[in-house]
Order: C-alpha cells, then sequence, then structure tokens
C-alpha cells in the first residue's frame, strides 16, 4: 500500500508536505529546467517589493563550515512588473504557489497585500518579516509591535491566509509567534537564515559587501528545530519549518518537532533535485515504520513518540 | 548530481589539472560552460568551474587552489568521488562574432574556458596568450602550448603589455582571467567572468553583476558579456 503523504493546512490539500523556500527557487520558471515542480507540495515565491530592487553589491554569498552566508538583498522586479509580466504565468508552474512579500512601511505591507490579493494563482501570502539583508531596513519580526502592525495590515487587504515568516534569532520566539497569531496570521513560517558574517584575514575586511549576511544550511538546524518545537508545543497554528533541511532525516525531525510543512531553500540551491531524494525518503521511513499518513508523525515528539 | 572520480591529476604548487571520469555523459558541454562540483560532505556549497576539456565522461578541470574545496580537490587521492552537474552558462560560440577571429587572453586559471574554446573551434584562433606570475607553471604544460604561455617572472610583461603587440581590430579578443586585467582590455573584448554561484542556474541571485541593461546574474546570462557592457565599478 502506498504512503499518504498529503497535509491539509490553511484550506489547501498539498500533496506532500515538501515546499520549495522563498529565496533559491526564484519563480520557478528556470528552476522546472532542472526539477519536475510539480512533485512538490508548494513553492514560495521569491519574495516582492513594492519597487523594484538590484539587491546588494557583490559578493553576495560564501560558505562556511555547515552552511552559507547570503547577502542576496532581495533583488526582485517590484510588484508591478510581478504583476505585469510574471503572475500571468505563474499557472505553468504546476504546484501550490504561495506569495512571499515584504513591506517598508505598514502602508507598503497593505498595497502588498492588496496587489497579491488580486493574483488567482496565489493560495496564500507569506510575509517575510524577517529578511536580514537589506541595509537600514528594520527586521519586522524581531519586535512584536511591529509583526503585530505588519499582519494587521496585509489582513486587512486580503481573505487568503496569511504567513508570518518569523526570525529564529529573537529572545523570546513564543511570545512572538502568539502576537503574530493573534494579529492574524493562519500560519507561521520558522525560521529565517541568522545573522552571521566573515572576515577575509587577508584584507582584514568582512568577506560580504554588505558586511554581514544570513547564515542557513546544516549549521542552523538544531537551532531552527528547538523552535519549532517550542512554538507548536505552546500554540495550535500550522508551523512550516525551514532551516538546514538538507536529508529526509532533517525534515523527518522538523515534521515530528511539530512542522506540518517542511520548507527547503540551501539544499535546493545545492542541488535542484534534493527535493525529491528528500521525498523519497521520508515516504520509504514511513512505509518501514508501517506508518500510512505522514499526518500522523506530525507533532510526536509532543506526544509519547512512537 | 552526477558522480565524478578523480582519476589523474598533476599539481604544481598551486595549479593542477585534474581528470574526473563521471558516470554519465554530460549534454553537449561546450566552450565556455562551466560545471557545479561538490565534495561529499563539506563545504557543502557547490562551486563553479569552467571546462578545460571534455570527452567521453571524461572532464578536465584546471584548477587553482583558493579555498577549502579547492583545497579538497588537491589533497584527494586518485579514486575520490566528487559530484557534479551542469553543463551551465551560455557557449561562448552563441555570444561571439563569428566571421572574427580571435586573441585568446587568459590569466591563471582564466585559461581553461578558453583552452575548451581553442580544442573545438581552431578555426576561429588567432593567437593564443596564457598569463601566469610564476615560471614554476612552465611544468605543467606539453611542449606545443609553451610559447603561448606569457610569464610575467621571466619578461616582467603581462599579457595585456604583449597584447600591443600582437592586436589590430581585424581581430577580436576573447577573454579569462582575473578583473584588472579584464578591465585593461581594449573596448569590444569579450570577457569571461568569475562570481561566487549558489546554484548556477539563475535562480538564487548570488552571482549579480551589474550592466548596462540591469542586473545580469554571470552563470545563466555569462558568464560571457561584452567589455563594455559591465559596470566595472559594482564588481
Amino acid at each position: 500500500m502506498g504512503v499518504d503523504l498529503s497535509v491539509k493546512r490553511l484550506g489547501i490539500k498539498f500533496k506532500n508536505p515538501l515546499i520549495l523556500a522563498s529565496g533559491p527557487a526564484g519563480f520557478g520558471f528556470e528552476l522546472q529546467q532542472y526539477l519536475d515542480i510539480s512533485k512538490v507540495g508548494a513553492i514560495t515565491l521569491k519574495t516582492i517589493t513594492l519597487n523594484p530592487r538590484e539587491g546588494n553589491a557583490p559578493p553576495r554569498l560564501i560558505d562556511t563550515h555547515g552552511g552559507i552566508i547570503n547577502s542576496i538583498g532581495l533583488q526582485n522586479p517590484g510588484i508591478k512588473e510581478f504583476l505585469d509580466t510574471i503572475a500571468p504565468r505563474l499557472k505553468e508552474i504546476k504546484t501550490i504557489k504561495i506569495g512571499s512579500i515584504a513591506g517598508f512601511s505598514i502602508e507598503e505591507w497593505n498595497i502588498l497585500g492588496e496587489e497579491m490579493d488580486k493574483i488567482k494563482e496565489i493560495k496564500a501570502i507569506e510575509l517575510d518579516l524577517s529578511c536580514p539583508n537589506v541595509k537600514g531596513k528594520k527586521i519586522w519580526a524581531k519586535d512584536e509591535k511591529l509583526t503585530q502592525e505588519a499582519i494587521k495590515a496585509v489582513r486587512k487587504s486580503t481573505n487568503k491566509p496569511i504567513i508570518a515568516k518569523l526570525a529564529p534569532d529573537v529572545t523570546d520566539i513564543v511570545k512572538i509567534a502568539k502576537e503574530a497569531v493573534e494579529a492574524g496570521a493562519d500560519a507561521l513560517s520558522i525560521g529565517n537564515t541568522i545573522e552571521a558574517m566573515r572576515i577575509n584575514i587577508e584584507t582584514g575586511l568582512p568577506v560580504l559587501k554588505l558586511k554581514t549576511g544570513g547564515l542557513s544550511g546544516p549549521a542552523i538546524k538544531p537551532i531552527t528545530l528547538a523552535r519549532v518545537f517550542k512554538v507548536t508545543g505552546a500554540l495550535d497554528v500550522p508551523v512550516i519549518g525551514i532551516g538546514g533541511i538538507m536529508t529526509w532525516e532533517d525534515a523527518l525531525e522538523y515534521a515530528m518537532a511539530g512542522a506540518s510543512l517542511i520548507g527547503i531553500a540551501t539544499a535546493l540551491m545545492i542541488n535542484p533535485q534534493s527535493p525529491l531524494e528528500i521525498l523519497e525518503g521520508i515516504e520509504s521511513f514511513l512505509r518501514q515504520k508501517r506508518i500510512e499518513r505522514f499526518e500522523e508523525i506530525i507533532g510526536i515528539s509532543h506526544r509519547s513518540g512512537f | 548530481m552526477i558522480e565524478a572520480e578523480l582519476v589523474e591529476k598533476r599539481i604544481a604548487r598551486d595549479y593542477g589539472f585534474f581528470r574526473f571520469k563521471l558516470h554519465e555523459e554530460l549534454e553537449k558541454p561546450d566552450a565556455g560552460q562551466f560545471v557545479m562540483l561538490k565534495a561529499l560532505d563539506e563545504p557543502i556549497l557547490a562551486k563553479p568551474f569552467s571546462i578545460y576539456s571534455y570527452k567521453n565522461k571524461k572532464l578536465t578541470l584546471f584548477i587553482k587552489r583558493v579555498g577549502r574545496l579547492t583545497g579538497k580537490v588537491f589533497s584527494s587521492p586518485i579514486g575520490e568521488v566528487f559530484y557534479i552537474r551542469g553543463p551551465y552558462g551560455v557557449p561562448y560560440i552563441e555570444k561571439i562574432n563569428k566571421e572574427k577571429k580571435y586573441i585568446l587572453i587568459g590569466g591563471g586559471s582564466g585559461i581553461a574556458p578558453l583552452n575548451f574554446f581553442s580544442e573545438l573551434y581552431p578555426e576561429l584562433v588567432y593567437k593564443k596568450l596564457y598569463g601566469f606570475r610564476e615560471k614554476y607553471i612552465r611544468e605543467l604544460f606539453e611542449k606545443e602550448e609553451q610559447s603561448n604561455l606569457v610569464i610575467e617572472e621571466e619578461s616582467g610583461k603581462t599579457v595585456v603589455d604583449l597584447l600591443v603587440n600582437v592586436y589590430s581590430e581585424e581581430f577580436g579578443i576573447l577573454a579569462c582571467g582575473p578583473t584588472p586585467m579584464l578591465k585593461n582590455l581594449p573596448s569590444g573584448s569579450y570577457v569571461s567572468l568569475e562570481a561566487v554561484m549558489g546554484c548556477g542556474i539563475g535562480t538564487c541571485k548570488s552571482c549579480a553583476i551589474k550592466t548596462k541593461e540591469g542586473i545580469k546574474m554571470v552563470c545563466k546570462d555569462g558568464p560571457l558579456f561584452k567589455k563594455e557592457e559591465v559596470q566595472w565599478e559594482w564588481i
């Protein structure tokens, strides 16, 4: 008998729990030459801002032990171009599409929410409250009040499900998660990259042009995993776990910790085929354990385990 | 990713030729294209390497030792397995004017794609100038390649210095090497850029450069650009 990997959350049936997280998947068009996107549960599109952004000057990426540090800086065409040229092509991407937006002010959040709301192909909207790579931009998710204000502004502009993407590097993530849900978030993405840097010892200068960036990859997995565990233990809200998931074992850890959906970014960047390898691994694990539905293992660490 | 077994290596200090036997054929690799090479575990990031030569699942890379991944390739025993995907990037031949003959200007490991170009399109090559700082590099090259080497330690001259003697407008220039070298070439030159890449396929936006037509990605839009297209102060 086959294993049922489907997950129902936010009124959406995902064929499996794997989501291509916002960032290295772009809008999916280039990626689909290298990965059959119809095989993954969903794609969260690259974050869109009100105005076009060139992103940061290079170098934007550097590797480190157990991970990579990036400072792309939200390079994107802006909401107008997105609506005009990208949105009409989104039906070519044969899976659930989640839009991602980042405002620089309450007003921008509101406008971005309204514009995204118009796009039929987009089934939910993720608020990128936590990108650490924009010079001078506040990180909304590091402040409860700002988190609430941004979510409320988007809530007013759309009836689509709202996902708040929180920063893992905060003092009390449970508190911020609660405020986010109270403000109207239907789900949470936990988390994002963690502020990090490297210095070139020959020049004595930071390697990244922005000086600091965000760390992703296996190094952050245990950190984000603990946050997912804490939030899902305290709140009854769907959580997308994102942080250093490279293998099917990593994905299972997140599911058992309480994540109902699992986001992949760095692994996808390194190997575009990795989502399929992760899915195969999850399926064969469940089959071996004689578990018929993926849903059964979500949050099992909060219960009595196997 | 394709398994790539290291089957041969020839090293002189910080440069080396590394030949890999691939478990699958690369799909029509062309000159100027690159592969993403990854170690089994650390470092986790795959890095781009231009193809020096390719035939029947045998891939040759010409690598300078600069960081953790290249260090690993240098110190690996024969038989070590790496992983490869590609080829990526636009072949040079799709971007250049095919009516001209070219002076190939290479600097350091930048000679790699130029070598593949001269293997595939010898009729388009007028002259090769391959620049290196130190003379130890000579031991890595065959007899017939020696006269193309321009060694600063021997002559006090760089490839850019020597270009003046052979260049006229009837020829094109196809160059790959360090940024200061590329910046000193005549306008109209085709320059092949190097950048830190994440994905190699245009999605992650790590290898951005600024051009007259806005931001472009070295991996997908390049690596070859017209020299005047590039806004060098941004690099």
